[in-house]
């Protein structure tokens, strides 16, 4: 039978023991095991706050952006407004000048024509003169041959060919 | 048939009348369990943890964290390591029971010594809260006359928590081997025609005592130290709030 402790006994020394069993498993327990973890639980919380601020800076960064472009943007399209107001303008303009080019050359053309007509008229009464006078010439002929003498009806002739020509 | 009902086993002696029993030796283990279960959960820490083994780790510790916190308030920084100290050497030491070894908590030695270090850190709260002259001062209400009275009040704590682990843990082992002593005998008597060795084996120790098991010490267990930690969570955060 091994020797053995009385079931219900006090020993002072048994129980130092316990309380020095218990402090030594505190200070294992705080050292290797609540230390480490509470340390990389803290660690954690820094970089989570850390991940949020950076997160908070790059949405206000985005919203400065953001701005920056919508600005841009409207500027742009004032810019395009003035383009597109003075491409306009200036179309107008060549618009008009063409159609001024226009009225001008059909105007030239118009006086051109007249002239042609005038011209082409005066010709014409001039070759009806020539024709006419050729025409009054053969009868004239013509009745000298068949009648009286040729030297008095000459000068007769003369004359009114003379006449004929003043009046043309 | 005798049942020999004995405290912890006397292994060695040292001068001064030191003895080191099974009580000792089955702590140390104990510790050195948990130390090294320490050293194995908090081995491979990641601010972003990547295997079970540091979730459990965070697990234990956010929990007794909050545990003091919820129950004890802000400030009591150390708390958390030595209420998990006190509940996993309490656990363990009464789990011991089930791998048939002797459990340290079924030692008055070990469950006073404990109830000694919650005395002495409540009578600390009290002199920090109070001062002296106003725990002395509290022990005379409310009448000089009821300051024995009031006296034994204090004592009686540390005493009756020692006392209420220690009962309920060595109650198990009583019982436990009363049972076991109790079927053997019943055995012997069932079995006794069955022809040589054959008879000697105490078939209905198979059974009952397991379900015995089950409660004296894995419930027992938990709950016992569950109590222990909670009455010193409770009794420390009384004596730290001002009368």
């Amino acid at each position: 039978m091994p020797e053995t402790l009385e079931f219900l006994s006090i020993n002072f020394w048994q129980t130092l023991m316990a309380i020095g069993n218990l402090l030594i498993l505190f200070m294992i327990l705080k050292k290797f095991l609540f230390k480490p973890v509470n340390d990389i639980l803290e660690k954690r919380a820094m970089e989570v706050d850390t991940i949020y601020s950076d997160a908070e800076s790059l949405r206000s960064k985005a919203e400065i952006d953001k701005e920056t472009y919508e600005n841009k943007l409207r500027h742009v399209k004032s810019e395009t407004d003035l383009m597109i107001k003075s491409a306009t303008e200036r179309a107008e303009n060549r618009k008009e000048e063409i159609i001024n080019e226009a009225n001008k050359e059909a105007e030239n053309r118009k006086k051109k024509a007249e002239s042609d007509i005038i011209l082409a008229k005066k010709k014409a009464v001039d070759e009806m003169k020539d024709d006419i006078v050729e025409m009054v010439i053969d009868l004239a002929t013509q009745v000298v041959e068949k009648e009286i003498n040729t030297k008095i009806h000459e000068t007769i002739i003369d004359g009114a060919i003379e006449k004929l020509g003043e009046s043309v | 048939m005798s049942v020999d009902i004995t405290g912890a086993e006397i292994l060695f002696r040292l001068p001064l009348g030191i003895v080191i029993t099974e009580t000792q030796v089955n702590m140390w283990i104990v510790m050195l369990v948990i130390a090294m279960l320490c050293k194995y959960l908090t081995s491979n820490l990641k601010i972003k943890p990547e295997g079970k083994r540091q979730v459990i780790a965070e697990y234990i510790v956010n929990l007794a964290n909050k545990f003091i916190k919820d129950n004890m308030g802000p400030g009591f920084k150390n708390f958390p390591p030595f209420i998990a100290a006190l509940f996993s050497i309490s656990l363990f030491s009464s789990l011991l029971g089930l791998l048939g070894m002797y459990p340290p908590t079924a030692d008055l030695n070990t469950t006073l010594g404990w109830a000694v270090v919650v005395f002495i850190l409540i009578l600390y709260y009290k002199f920090k809260t109070n001062g002296f002259g106003g725990y002395f001062k509290g022990l005379m209400e409310p009448l000089p006359i009821l300051a024995p009275f009031n006296l034994i009040g204090e004592f009686s704590t540390p005493i009756s928590m020692a006392i209420r682990l220690f009962g309920n843990i060595s109650t198990g082992v009583v019982i436990s081997a009363l049972v076991y002593a109790a079927l053997a005998w019943l055995s012997g008597v069932v079995f006794q025609w069955l022809p040589g060795t054959l008879a000697n084996i105490p078939y209905l120790q198979l059974g009952l005592p397991a379900i015995l098991s089950l409660y004296f010490d894995i419930f027992s267990s938990v709950l016992q130290s569950f109590v222990f930690c909670m009455l010193t969570i409770l009794y420390i955060s009384q004596a730290s709030t001002k009368e």
